[in-house]
């Protein structure tokens, strides 16, 4: 069995936010050839994983940060590797002070479909406060010159900083709606150990009210909750994530990168010199290997698929995972009530409500 | 081994007996070091507290009889035999029967504290078995010790002569030689017929995984040696004598026991049951024609449910409690069930500190950890159909009030002991508690003897605890058993979503209803996570809610953004979630931590603050 998705993780930033738990690093002498050079010994290992590709998202860090001509090494490596289908979506994320028309028209010469911007906020203190190199003003440019490249743009807003209400994030809103991205992640700030933010022990606020308030407003100006925290206009479901709630195989490439193929999660290792020294070493970069069966494999699924507003299909699972532990983790939902879980014969999802709770109701079936 | 018989009049058997924390142990150890019964560099600190938990709380559970030989000042060499006694009023029966095995007592006063409530009620029990009572003025060594006011004391309030009480410090070795010597002159020797048929009183039981049962009996008439066959008086089981021997303290075989002396037996017994605390011993060819008086299996007065934190873990606590009854036949168990907790077992116990001991025991000796529900007393329940149950527990109380004709408690006879400043926080104390007033007196200007009548259900609800705060812990209390009187009781559901949670009933004073499950349900509030829904928490008698708080529904998660590479991490951290609460009981929807089981123990008794 072949994946037909695709991430590339480009471990680059121009600065490190305090708040990141996602590996990246700032740019040594020499360290983008080096990458290069590994991710395509990377891919050229692992070609025989990757069937004709649907989906492809290269993430980071930030891939904004390699420059034009780096790019153009990478776009070669992919093109000379891989096969696309005619309708892949072909994602890219960008920063918005980093992004350049160079990267732009290549990308748009390229396969690029989609761009996902790292905007966070519209509030300058907000943005100041989570470390972040670029203004308001810088973001709206950036998608406006996505646009008017013909992208797909999705914008990255994060709610539940300290000392915010919930008019701070109405404003962060209505600023973004009103550029008209096709695509909006909402999602909490969260404080995860080994960042800088970790020791500073603030004061979150309960994120409930800002979420629910983006599950009030955006639906209003078009945007469908398809997933916890994503919201599209509508055909505008990034294909890619969707991929991953359902339960789909997909190959990662780079430092860091997890790969879930052949029923196994892998995750290659994190340093650009530790995975680099492994793919010139001529092996793979993997350093954990975990592979779910039975009824952890069943639920770890189910997980997944309530994290979307689709669900969980009971015919597709049971042919898949088999009676017995559908059966379990129905009896298991059924404890909630259905203002929260949403159940008919083909289906099981969680409502509005279930999702401002998900965490309570996910750890309850996992 | 000791191939001589061993003269009666050499022998001294005697106990020491004390108020809790007036030196009892530290003077035991002061003689066995005096007598070179151990070497010195063997010697622990109170080395007759053998159970770790007992030199840990400093109290004393299981007796560890030693015997000493001490040449006293006439030039003889005397064996001493000190049976030690539990310094808990929840073993006043063993104290009883150890105190009957001796001859003698020594009576410890703190000479700074003076008499306390268990002073005079060993005291008193040692004067019931006509034992003769050597007074010891212990902590002489300190500067508030006030031997004349103790004498006085002791003379007033116990009514024994103590003007030639020994004046002794424990801790620095003052006064021991002159107690060995007054045990020697001032405590009869054990009288008895070496030809009679043989009867011998076990004042203890311990467990011993290779040999069984292992009895700890004081020979009165005829003598005990291996290969005999004996018999136990009050259960008529026949035994062969594997091996008998002394206490040094460790177990010396000997090769015989005669009239007087005190030792050991073992014949391959299996359960303690079967060797009962206070049975008589005798021939089984040659039986006695009566046993030795004052034989009676105990019976629990205090009961708690015990439930397994992790259902699975039910055999494992069952065998356990099998394995600790043979060690503590006092313990009583039989199978319960819990809509909240599972299945467990309902434990009967001697009192509070018993079931504490217990308790500990389980999870220190066998890895049982487990929830305890609130300690119970026996109801009796007439029913209006002139019947009349015993109830163990709320359940057993009739669904429908209306067939409750009348409802019978235990009640306890408490005598308190307190410094007259702080009598009026206590009688208020009593009264909170339902107690009916007997008698007040003065036993010296500064010192009140208080004694009350007490429902036991209400002094098995931290009334020590409540006691030693409203008197700062210079109160001390002795208590007997005085039968059952009725009472307007009524039992009260806890409903957790409309849901009657068995583990959370009780049964309390009509008058007492509204505050106490008032204080459980908010402690429930407290205590129950917010869970995806509103939870109602009400407390009912029968249909009518009498008390209603409300869990708010959870408003609080955290969505963090998740990608294809967080997927195993993020599995992992809702594992953990779930892990965590696993750890709660579910009752319908709405999930329990155990820690709301466990305070519930402490709730119950929250009302007097």
């Amino acid at each position: 069995m072949t994946a037909s998705s695709v991430y590339i993780h480009v471990p680059f930033c121009e600065s490190k936010c305090p708040y990141c738990a996602f590996k990246s690093a700032l740019k040594g002498e020499g360290d983008e050839e080096l990458y290069i050079r590994t991710v395509a010994g990377e891919i050229a290992l692992r070609s025989a994983e990757t069937g004709r590709i649907e989906t492809l998202y290269i993430g980071g860090g930030t891939p904004s940060s390699l420059s034009v001509d780096s790019w153009r090494a990478l776009v070669d490596v992919i093109e000379s590797s891989f096969s696309f289908s005619d309708s892949a979506e072909v994602t890219v994320e960008a920063n918005p002070n980093s992004l350049t028309e160079g990267h732009v028209s290549l990308w748009r010469e390229w396969r690029v479909n989609r761009v996902s911007i790292g905007v966070q906020s519209f509030s300058p203190g907000e943005l100041s406060f989570l470390g972040r190199l670029h203004t308001a003003g810088q973001a709206a440019d950036a998608a406006a010159i996505c646009m008017e490249a013909g992208f797909a743009v999705s914008f990255d807003l994060m709610f539940g900083l300290p000392g915010t209400t919930i008019r701070d994030w109405a404003e962060s809103l209505r600023r973004a709606v009103t550029l008209r991205p096709s695509h909006i992640s909402v999602y909490q700030l969260t404080i995860e150990p080994g960042t800088p933010f970790y020791e500073k022990k603030f004061n979150l606020p309960d994120g409930y009210g800002q979420y629910r308030y983006a599950q009030w407003k955006l639906p209003k100006k078009g945007y469908c909750q398809y997933e916890v925290s994503g919201f599209a206009l509508p055909g505008c479901e990034c294909g890619h994530n969707m991929n991953y709630w359902a339960d789909g195989e997909y190959v990662g490439i780079g430092p860091a990168a997890w790969s879930y193929v052949n029923g196994a999660r892998r995750e290659n290792a994190a340093s650009l010199a530790g995975y680099a020294r492994a793919i010139e070493e001529g092996g793979d970069a993997l350093v954990f290997e975990e592979r779910l069966t039975g009824e952890r494999a069943a639920r770890q699924a189910a997980t997944l698929a309530l994290r979307t507003k689709k669900g969980i299909d009971w015919d597709a699972f049971k042919s898949r995972y088999g009676e017995v532990f559908a059966e379990a983790i129905i009896r298991d939902l059924r404890r909630f009530p259905d203002t929260l879980v949403i159940s008919d014969e083909r289906r099981t999802a969680l409502s509005s409500a279930g999702m401002r709770v998900g965490n309570t109701i996910w750890s309850d079936i996992i | 081994m000791d191939n001589e018989r061993v003269n009666p009049n050499r022998i001294r058997n005697f106990s020491i007996i004390a108020h809790v924390d007036h030196g009892k142990s530290t003077l035991a150890d002061r003689l066995i070091e005096r007598t070179h019964t151990v070497e010195s560099r063997n010697m622990k600190a109170q080395i007759l507290d053998m159970l770790d938990l007992e030199r840990e709380r400093g109290i004393t559970i299981k007796l560890v009889p030693v015997r000493m030989s001490y040449t006293a000042r006439d030039g003889e060499t005397y064996i001493l035999n000190l049976i030690d006694t539990p310094g808990h009023v929840d073993f006043g029966y063993e104290v009883s029967r150890s105190l009957a095995a001796c001859e003698g007592a020594v009576l410890v006063v703190d000479a700074a504290q003076g008499v306390e409530a268990q002073t005079v009620a060993n005291a008193y029990l040692a004067v019931e078995q006509d034992l003769d009572l050597i007074p010891v003025f212990n902590k002489i060594d300190l500067p508030s010790a006030q031997p004349e006011r103790i004498a006085k004391e002791v003379s007033d309030v116990i009514g024994i002569d103590a003007s030639d009480a020994v004046l002794a410090s424990a801790k620095d070795g003052t006064g021991v030689d002159e107690i060995l010597d007054r045990i020697v002159s001032g405590i009869r020797p054990p009288s008895g017929d070496p030809g009679a048929p043989l009867r011998a009183l076990v004042f203890d039981s311990v467990y011993d995984n290779y040999r069984g049962v292992i009895s700890y009996v004081r020979v009165v008439d005829g003598e005990l040696w291996a290969k005999k066959s004996i018999s136990f008086m009050a259960t008529g089981e026949v035994f062969e004598v594997e091996e008998v021997g002394v206490f040094t303290p460790a177990m010396r075989p000997a090769d015989r026991l005669g009239p007087g002396e005190v030792g050991y037996v073992s014949a391959g017994i299996k359960s303690l049951a079967d060797a009962g605390v206070g049975d008589t011993i005798t021939d089984s060819g040659r039986p006695a024609p009566a046993p030795l008086p004052g034989y009676r299996r105990v019976k629990p007065v205090v009961f708690s449910g015990f439930f397994p934190i992790e259902r699975e873990e039910i055999n494992s606590l069952r065998e356990a409690l099998e394995k600790l009854q043979i060690n503590d036949s006092a313990i009583t168990f039989e199978p319960e069930s819990s809509m909240a907790l599972g299945f467990g077992f309902r434990c009967g116990f001697l009192g509070l500190l018993h079931m504490e001991i217990a308790k500990e025991r389980l999870y220190r000796e066998f890895g049982v950890e487990l929830v305890a529900t609130a300690p119970s007393v026996i109801y009796r329940v007439k029913l209006t159909d002139g019947s009349v149950t015993e109830a163990h527990r709320p359940s057993d109380f009739p669904a429908d009030a209306t067939r409750l004709e009348e409802v019978l408690e235990p009640y306890i006879k408490i005598t308190i002991f307190l410094p007259d400043g702080y009598v009026g926080p206590c009688i208020q104390l009593c009264q909170e508690r339902r107690g009916t007033y007997v008698n007040m007196d003065y036993i010296t200007t500064e010192r009140v003897r208080l004694v009350y009548d007490l429902p036991l259900s209400e002094f098995i609800m931290d009334f020590h605890d409540r006691l030693k705060s409203v008197t700062r812990g210079y109160a001390s209390l002795d208590y007997d058993h005085v039968g059952y009187r009725a009472a307007d009781l009524v039992k009260v559901d806890i409903l957790i979503q409309e849901e009657p949670v068995d583990a959370f009933s009780f049964i309390c004073h009509r008058d007492a209803a509204y505050h106490r499950g008032h204080a459980v349900a908010s402690k429930l509030k407290e205590l129950i996570p917010r869970q995806l829904f509103e939870v109602p928490i009400q407390a009912a008698i029968g249909k009518k809610v009498i008390v209603r708080v409300n869990v708010k529904a959870l408003r609080k998660d955290v969505l963090a953004k998740c990608y294809g590479g967080d997927i195993t991490r993020k599995r992992k951290l809702l594992e953990k979630q779930k892990e965590g609460k696993k750890r709660m009981k579910q009752v319908g929807r709405v999930l329990i931590p155990q820690e709301a089981f466990m305070a519930f123990m402490e709730v119950s008794g929250d009302d007097g603050k």
